[in-house]
């Protein structure tokens, strides 16, 4: 049997290394992406921003109190996006069993690769090399027997890391590391593992799989397997997406209704697209609202049909919302489709023409007129009548 | 106010009306059953402010009095109740006491004068029919749900009509989720007196509670009052209040003289529907139905598990015909014909497949295609 061999490709700061490429003159400055409004996130920083303690997912105004000088570059996802199919495409010159995990990472199976490329280190040589000579962008990679360690290892010494455990490496790794960095650990588990006296992952061994599952439940089972090196999940290429989602944070928290069903009408065209764009129905549309105390609230519903059109999707979601008592200004709303099925599976028919199969069906058509036109002219060419009143209540 | 009644007398009631009780409402009243003990009776009221319910049981009453009491914890505590007769005591400040000399409950009450009003029904012009025929004509209906959280009225109700125009006269109740539809008449017998009425929506949700206590042999009163569907026997009331709205054309749908008939046995159908609704899941329910060459062939094709084929001999002469549908309406249906032979009529692949009984066709259900 061949060696497993699993490569993670973690692209460094992708977001802000991007904007510092396609502009020289934000090299080597403390730069975010991220909302303009300083109501938003920090989407990525530069390592030059990091210094100062500025990480992903921290508001922009705190980013901003850290570091003067910040330069906060708004996204540009459809950037991100081709440069991202640019990477994958290289990687999958490599090895058929590349899953992208997000826009800037992805496991390798390169078991079995070896003839053709050299060791796992020799490969994750060659791929940092093709990446930069075809984009100009670093990465990290690890280089380990399962995703696990993969995904441990290229986090070890970035940016522009390669760090490789080897077969025999393992369990001295293992007994290395921090408990708190394997993934599904968090602040609580931590603390709960420390009074075990549990502090890096190989004192886990120390356990009995009997405690640690009656401490952490289920996922005491896959501690404990971690502990070991054992990590069989397998590096599965294309998995189809299970959900699609648009959200948007507001320029002002609000109470407002009437707002907050338009802004959901524009999230319902975009998860209407994506699921059109994909050749999927949803059957469960989820609405998702932050309120000012940064609590999230989702509220789903199962619709008796799958659907794609976007009246569907916003009819779901204003309904949701409808129902949603608003105790605190709301800051975030969003719309996720999930329960999803190809679009050519079969639909009942409807007996009567106006009910709500047939309604939508004809909604789905002009979608699909309107998506094209897009495609051809813009995003904006075409859209509805309210999206275009409501922006300029904004302004 | 006191009195004591037979667990076996209430425990019954209790438990049907906890579908009215246990909706959540805007009120908090409504969870409450309310209790007046008057004369050699209690008359105990229910409501989920659509549907309401009053009912009247023997009981020895000692005080006569008004309470409001949690329908759920007070149906539990007798549910429970080791002894067959059970004191109920008002003492102070709205503290109910249920017992006897073993057994104390101390519960706290609502005050009966928020439970909301009951509409006064006069005297009306009711039909006349045995509780076990409505019941029947209510179930068979049901068995076609309100679709989720559809708000449309004409799924959400069924549709109540009266044929006089004919003879003998026919009640009918018509049911839709909007991709099937049955349709069941009730032949009135000669002497029953059935006056002509508009037709109306009565919701399925009151309608399947009062459903719950019909079935006897007594004869009942029903008809529509106001804006509410009253159901009334000698010691019983259920009013609904109806929906507004009408219900969309199904003549054509159900009666055409086009397209072609198909007896099938019932037996052998359902156990095949059953068989080809193994493979069928909540993403993908349809099978194929081919008629050809005097065989009915069902295929099940489901991407995502597998798939299944049977076929039947039947007479059919006609030009091949095929059709996706889901074989879970069509055991519905076919579990709603109380004859041994059936008759489907097809026409198109565009069109419902219509099946009834070859003898009666008083239940008759539409089942549409499914798109491919």
């Amino acid at each position: 049997m061949t060696r497993t061999t699993i490569l993670h490709i973690d692209m460094d700061a992708f977001f802000a290394s991007v904007e510092q490429l396609d502009n020289p003159a934000l090299k080597g400055q403390s730069l975010v992406v991220g909302g303009l409004s300083g109501r938003g996130v920090v989407a990525a920083a530069s390592y030059e921003a990091r210094r100062y303690g500025i990480h992903s997912a921290m508001p922009i105004f705190q980013a901003r109190q850290r570091c003067a000088d910040l330069v906060i570059v708004p996204p540009r996802r459809k950037r991100y996006a081709q440069l991202s199919r640019r990477i994958m495409d290289r990687l999958s010159n490599f090895s058929p069993l590349v899953e992208p995990v997000s826009i800037d990472e992805a496991y390798l199976d390169a078991s079995g690769c070896g003839r053709l490329f050299g060791t796992g280190r020799q490969m994750a040589m060659m791929i940092k090399q093709q990446i930069f000579e075809d984009v100009r962008l670093s990465c990290s990679v690890g280089v380990a027997p399962n995703k696990f360690l993969a995904k441990i290892a290229s986090d070890f010494n970035k940016p522009d890391g390669l760090t490789v455990i080897e077969p025999d490496q393992v369990l001295s790794f293992i007994d290395e590391l921090e408990v708190g960095k394997v993934p599904g650990v968090g602040t609580r588990t931590r603390e709960q593992l420390s009074k075990l006296g549990v502090h890096t992952l190989g004192n886990v061994r120390g356990l009995s799989t009997d405690l640690l599952v009656r401490k952490l439940g289920k996922f005491g089972y896959r501690l404990m397997s971690l502990a070991h090196g054992q990590d069989d999940s397998p590096v599965t290429p294309d998995s189809p997406a299970k959900s699609f989602s648009s959200e948007i944070t507001l320029d002002q928290d609000t109470r407002d209704r009437f707002l907050l069903e338009n802004y959901l009408l524009a999230q319902a065209q975009s998860v209407g697209r994506q699921l059109r764009l994909h050749g999927k129905n949803a059957r469960t549309i989820t609405l998702k609202l932050k309120t000012s105390d940064f609590r999230s609230h989702t509220r789903s519903r199962t619709l008796n049909r799958a659907v794609n059109a976007n009246e569907a999707v916003f009819q779901a979601a204003r309904e949701l919302l409808n129902r949603f008592v608003i105790n605190l200004p709301v800051r975030l709303v969003g719309i996720g489709a999930t329960s999803l099925q190809d679009e050519h599976a079969p639909a009942q028919a409807d007996l009567f023409d106006e009910t709500d199969g047939n309604r939508f069906h004809k909604w789905e058509n002009l979608d699909r007129a309107v998506d094209a036109i897009s495609e051809r002219f813009g995003g904006r060419s075409v859209t509805r009548g309210s999206l275009t009143v409501s922006a300029k209540l904004r302004k | 106010m006191k009195f004591s009644i037979n667990k076996s007398d209430i425990v019954d009631v209790l438990s049907k009306i906890q579908g009215l009780t246990s909706r959540k409402s805007s009120l908090a009243i409504t969870e409450c059953i309310k209790i007046k003990a008057q004369g050699d009776n209690v008359h105990l009221a229910a409501t989920d402010l659509e549907t309401g319910y009053e009912g009247t049981l023997p009981a020895l009453v000692e005080a006569p009095g008004v309470i409001a009491i949690s329908a759920k914890k007070f149906y539990e505590i007798i549910r429970e109740f080791p002894s067959t007769a059970i004191e109920i005591q008002e003492t102070e400040n709205r503290w109910i006491n249920i017992g006897n000399k073993n057994v104390q409950f101390n519960l706290k009450s609502m005050n009966p004068d928020d439970f909301p009003d009951r509409p006064q029904i006069e005297s009306i012009d009711f039909i006349e029919i045995e509780s076990a025929a409505l019941k029947d004509m209510i179930d068979k209906s049901l068995v076609i749900g309100g679709m989720g959280e559809d708000k449309k009225p004409h799924i959400n109700g069924i549709w109540f009509e009266r044929l006089t125009d004919q003879s003998p006269a026919i009640i009918r109740m018509v049911s839709t989720d909007g991709g099937r539809l049955s349709k069941y008449d009730f032949v009135c017998s000669h002497d029953m007196q059935l006056s002509a009425a508009e037709s109306v929506l009565i919701p399925k949700k009151g309608l399947s509670e009062v459903s719950k206590f019909l079935g006897s042999k007594e004869k009942i009163q029903a008809g529509p009052y106001e804006s509410y569907f009253v159901v009334k026997s000698a010691m019983e009331i259920f009013y609904i209040r109806m929906l507004e709205g009408s219900f969309p054309a199904y003549d054509t749908i159900l009666f055409r003289d086009e397209g072609i008939d198909i007896e099938m046995e019932k037996e052998p159908f359902l156990y095949m529907l059953k068989r080809m609704s193994i493979l069928c899941t909540d993403n993908y329910r349809a099978a194929n139905f081919r008629f050809e060459d005097n065989n009915f062939i069902i295929n099940a094709a489901n991407p995502e598990i597998g798939d299944s084929t049977e076929d039947m001999i039947v007479e059919y002469a006609g030009q091949a015909f095929e059709a996706a549908f889901n074989p879970r309406l069509f055991i519905d249906a076919v579990n709603g014909i109380d004859d041994n032979l059936l008759k489907l009529n097809i026409i198109t692949p565009k069109k419902a497949c219509l099946i009834n009984g070859a003898e009666n066709s008083a239940y008759v259900c539409a089942i549409m295609p499914m798109r491919v």
